[in-house]
């Protein structure tokens, strides 16, 4: 959408856009024969590795962009006009061990539980905020027969490791989860992770259905809207992508997850939030300054606006939107992220090694449904993080 | 065939060869090469020897996938020939014999031809199919009917002990009208004095078919064998779009294709990939020189 | 494994049930029944493969006319009405017909060329005593314990330095390539199988080789060369991989199953499911309609060809 822009920019340039979900099936061959195009968004289920391409310097460094002058006020730098934090979460060690930016995460996600505003009105329910109150409710959902809590098993199981480790670290405080990006020893079989882990692995066997294990997340989200599911996990972009299938008055809401118990380290209001969709520009591509200039276009107030107004959802600039009257669901993911205030925290180990997101959700799977017990789940995928740190092939990241 | 033999053979061979070599010789040569790499499919490739290989005996997922082949390749053939073969003794000796005159069951014409319907599908789309069919709740075509019942449904993508039979299923589905065409043109070759002489000493359809029938289809089920082996190992398309989480449950569906494809294009280590890919290599080239050693022999003559 | 042990001469098979010297009477067990019974069981074995197979395809079609939440909801209903916008959509915003237009050609060039060039291999190799011919047929048949997709990066620079990616041609001479070892070997045994004095005569009479191959042996070995070339248009028509690798920049030139594998793909993300199963349908049913059409002569070419 931000190539009409662009293009009134710079109406001589040309720039290859790649818009595709299959990122890796499609775009890996180009890479490897030195022809990639400029502008890509490297999202979606199957997304090239990030760290692969910084350690091949195909990624093109956005020093320049972050540091060159707004498209709306020249006196401010691009760098100043978006939410804090983005520019660091796209930062990559490099070969030599400089650390860079390189993508550009555009879109604000806020990370959380969703229900339907209706159904918990209509039946008086409120949203938990801690796990008491959960599992209580998780048994009177059950009782009007409708599945309390599921997500998807068959593709969208990182979901889920989402919902654990952002349980960990309410229970532990953010570090757990640097411990886990950083790859440090024992770091999944730190008390909280287990804690955690232990408490998710009971909704699951009590309060889920086995058969989401073989859904997709569109099967499990339509479910939702059609009222057979109460609770599901997912980023804020949901609303969005259900947008076809949403019943009216259906009211998307977004939750926290629940505190475990009094004695964890960070608050309820406590939520993830980061930038998501990551962009970047090849280096080796035939016009990678012009990537950066559509860039540079994307984070205009004109651009940010533009894209919240198509898909209705915040962007990392927030004078795009401004005023905006977002729709109910990103409204309450936006107002959580208010209330979180600066109990935010990330994680970024999935971008950083995917076979460790690969493990990750094969683990979450057979701890939900059921196959495994939490000592088991930590075990495992500390096994992998293990491999990983001692294989000489992967670029190691630290943050 | 004395004059100018030489300059033909080499005309006559040339395209073909070069064509060949350059699109599949080549390549795969290339891919041995790279199984001595820690090749990440963008920069310039390191020598690691074999490494790799080393590190494939410790690879949990790729002793599974190799146990995954050793299942599908006992039963796939199996299964498919025993099926398509009962079909087409029927279709073609099970009916009624009116004077030697073999016939076939009554509609044996209009089963031949639907029967053949899948193998006209590709393997990708019947994927998608069954995705449907399989559904674990009242969506699915099978738990559908089940849950209207008020049974269980039956997670068969899910449970790890039935995911590989359902993927197998859907192999028989889609092999067995084409075995059933295969073998039913072996049964139309046989003579029919041969049946009319069996008939005549009394023999029932039983004793025809294991007496007459089978011995004298050994060539064609041959054949059989190694088209199923050969699909046996290789499988990618099925289980990436079938199964849950690409060969999951927990690796219960995933086959070498699987973790080549998982290596070389999600972790990009195509090194690794590649050194999975050459295993692959000579287990199917085993199964080939067995088969080829097992199916030398003279033919049936009649 | 020599069916000869197991197979007695056919005058002599042993009697099994009855008198083989008494004619049908009493005390005889009635053939009638038996075959009656056998043929019972067999229908009903046959009847419920037949709904196995049909009923999968018959919901995809069904399928296509709802919507989605009837799709997820009422998998055994009828469509509440016949969508056919779900087939428009499938058509133009997801260019299927386009795909199948660009499947037909790439299939049609690459299988007449397989054939061309497979016979003309096979030939050689199967009637010809040269140096070197048994190393050329393995180094073919061995094509047939190959993982295509282990080559598909270096596959991919190999057509990138011929100029052929994001083309149709290399599309052909690739699919050509890969389908060359099954032919070679199916085609190999069968000219093996046909008669030399044909060929000795035709040398005699002064014919040349090529002569010989083109007007003589491709006539005789026709069932043969069909039944190869159904399996090659099958195999070829079903190929997703190569496509995918060779023709990922040039959504224009997409194939039927690169394009049904988008929307699939995409459906993940947009939940249009209703025109993924009209695309499916576009996909399937008129394979099956030509399948119907052509099925005696398909089936009689598989017949003489893949036996031998």
């Amino acid at each position: 959408m931000h190539e009409p822009l662009y293009k009134t920019a710079f109406p001589k340039a040309e720039v290859k856009h790649q818009a595709t979900q299959a990122v890796s099936t499609v775009l890996q061959p180009r890479f490897a024969s030195g022809n990639p195009p400029e502008f890509v968004n490297n999202s979606g289920e199957k997304f090239l590795d990030f760290g692969a391409l910084v350690n091949d310097g195909q990624l093109q460094d956005l020093t320049e962009l972050w540091d060159a002058p707004s498209v709306d006020d020249p006196s401010k730098k691009v760098r100043d006009t978006i939410i804090p934090g983005v520019v660091e979460q796209g930062m990559f060690s490099t070969a030599d061990g400089q650390r860079k930016p390189f993508v550009l995460y555009y879109v604000s996600t806020v990370y959380g539980i969703w229900y339907s505003g209706k159904l918990f009105k209509d039946n008086g329910w409120t949203a938990p905020t801690n796990f008491e109150q959960f599992k209580a409710l998780c048994e009177q959902i059950k009782t009007k027969g409708i599945t309390p809590y599921g997500y998807a098993g068959a593709n969208a199981a990182y979901y889920q490791w989402n919902v654990i480790l952002s349980q960990a670290a309410k229970i532990g405080g953010p570090d757990v989860l640097k411990n886990i990006d950083n790859l440090e020893d024992g770091a999944w079989k730190q008390d909280a992770v287990k804690q955690a882990a232990e408490a998710w692995a009971e909704i699951g066997a009590k309060y889920s259905d086995k058969s989401f294990e073989g859904l997709k997340h569109t099967d499990v989200q339509l479910r939702q809207n059609q009222g057979k599911v109460a609770f599901y996990p997912s980023g804020d972009w949901l609303e969005n992508e259900q947008k076809k299938d949403t019943p009216a008055g259906f009211t998307y809401q977004l939750m926290p997850v629940p505190s475990l118990t009094a004695s964890d380290k960070l608050p309820a209001t406590a939520i993830r939030a980061a930038g998501g969709e990551g962009y970047f520009v090849s280096s080796k591509s035939k016009n990678p300054r012009g990537g950066m200039e559509y860039m540079r276009q994307m984070l205009s107030k004109a651009g940010a606006r533009g894209f919240t107004e198509t898909v209705g959802a915040a962007t990392v600039v927030p004078a795009g939107s401004e005023g905006f009257q977002f729709p109910p669901g990103v409204a309450s993911a936006q107002a959580a992220l208010k209330a979180a205030g600066k109990d935010v925290f990330n994680m970024l180990f999935d971008n950083w090694y995917k076979e460790l997101d690969t493990e990750a959700r094969t683990a979450t799977n057979e701890l939900m449904f059921g196959r495994i017990n939490a000592d088991a789940f930590v075990e495992r995928v500390q096994k992998r993080a293990d491999a990983i740190k001692k294989d000489s092939s992967v670029i190691k990241f630290k943050r | 065939m004395r004059h100018g033999k030489y300059p033909f053979v080499i005309g006559f061979l040339f395209a073909p060869v070069a064509l060949y070599v350059t699109f599949v010789i080549w390549p795969y040569a290339q891919a041995f090469q790279i199984s001595m790499t820690n090749w990440r499919g963008l920069s310039a490739p390191q020598w690691v020897g074999f490494d790799n290989y080393r590190r494939l005996l410790d690879d949990g997922a790729f002793w599974k996938a190799v146990q995954h082949h050793g299942v599908l390749l006992l039963a796939l053939p199996l299964i498919t020939i025993a099926i398509a073969l009962f079909f087409s003794f029927l279709l073609n000796v099970g009916g009624r014999s009116s004077g030697g005159q073999r016939q076939g069951v009554w509609g044996a014409k209009f089963y031949r031809v639907v029967f053949f319907f899948p193998q006209v599908l590709a393997v990708a789309i019947i994927a998608v199919l069954f995705q449907m069919v399989y559904r674990p709740n009242e969506s699915g075509l099978i738990n559908g009917v089940l849950m209207k019942f008020g049974l269980e449904p039956i997670l068969f993508l899910i449970k790890p002990n039935l995911a590989l039979w359902s993927i197998l299923a859907v192999l028989v589905w889609q092999a067995v009208g084409f075995y059933v065409v295969l073998f039913s043109a072996g049964m139309a070759s046989i003579p029919g004095e041969i049946y009319e002489a069996a008939e005549m000493d009394g023999a029932t359809k039983v004793t025809l078919f294991f007496r007459v029938t089978l011995p004298l289809l050994w060539d064609t089920l041959q054949v059989a064998w190694v088209y199923l082996g050969i699909a046996a190992f290789d499988c990618f398309a099925i289980v990436a779009v079938l199964s849950v989480d690409g060969g999951g449950p927990d690796g219960a569906t995933t086959v070498l294709a699987m973790e080549i494809y998982r290596n070389a294009f999600v972790y990009s280590k195509y090194g690794y990939a590649s050194a999975m890919g050459v295993a692959l290599f000579f287990l199917t080239l085993t199964f080939a020189a067995l088969t080829l050693r097992l199916t030398k022999r003279e033919s049936v003559e009649y | 494994m020599n069916p000869q042990s197991t197979l007695p001469p056919p005058a002599a098979l042993p009697p099994k049930t009855g008198d083989p010297s008494a004619p049908a009477g009493p005390g005889r067990k009635d053939p009638r029944s038996e075959v009656r019974l056998f043929a019972g069981l067999g229908h009903v074995a046959l009847a419920v493969w037949a709904v196995i197979v049909i009923v999968p395809i018959l919901w995809t079609v069904l399928a296509a006319f709802k919507n989605t939440s009837e799709i997820f909801s009422s998998p055994w209903t009828l469509p509440a009405e016949l969508r056919w916008e779900n087939f428009s959509r499938a058509w133009t915003k997801a260019n299927v017909g386009r795909y199948f237009l660009n499947s037909v050609i790439v299939v049609s060039c690459s299988t007449f060329l397989t054939m061309l060039l497979g016979s003309m291999a096979a030939y050689v190799l199967a009637r010809y005593r040269f140096w070197g011919n048994r190393a050329i047929y393995y180094l073919f048949v061995s094509g047939l314990a190959f993982p295509v997709f282990l080559a598909l990066v270096p596959l991919f620079f190999v057509v990138k330095n011929l100029g052929l990616l994001d083309t149709h041609t290399g599309v052909v001479l690739v699919y050509t390539a890969y389908s060359l070892p099954f032919t070679v070997f199916f085609l190999a045994a069968f000219f093996k199988t046909l008669p030399s004095s044909v060929a000795e005569a035709g040398m005699i009479d002064g014919c040349s080789h090529s002569r010989l191959f083109f007007q003589v042996m491709m006539p005789m070995a026709k069932p043969g060369l069909i039944s190869v070339a159904i399996f090659n248009i099958i195999g070829q028509w079903a190929q997703y991989q190569l496509p995918l690798v060779l023709l990922s920049n040039a959504k224009d030139k997409w194939v039927l199953t690169q394009g049904i594998a988008d929307i699939s793909v995409n459906a993940g993300y947009e939940a249009d499911w209703s025109g993924l199963f009209a695309a499916l349908t576009i996909a399937i049913l008129p394979m099956i309609i030509v399948y119907a059409v052509f099925q005696r002569q398909i089936q009689a070419g598989l017949t003489s060809g893949a036996v031998k």
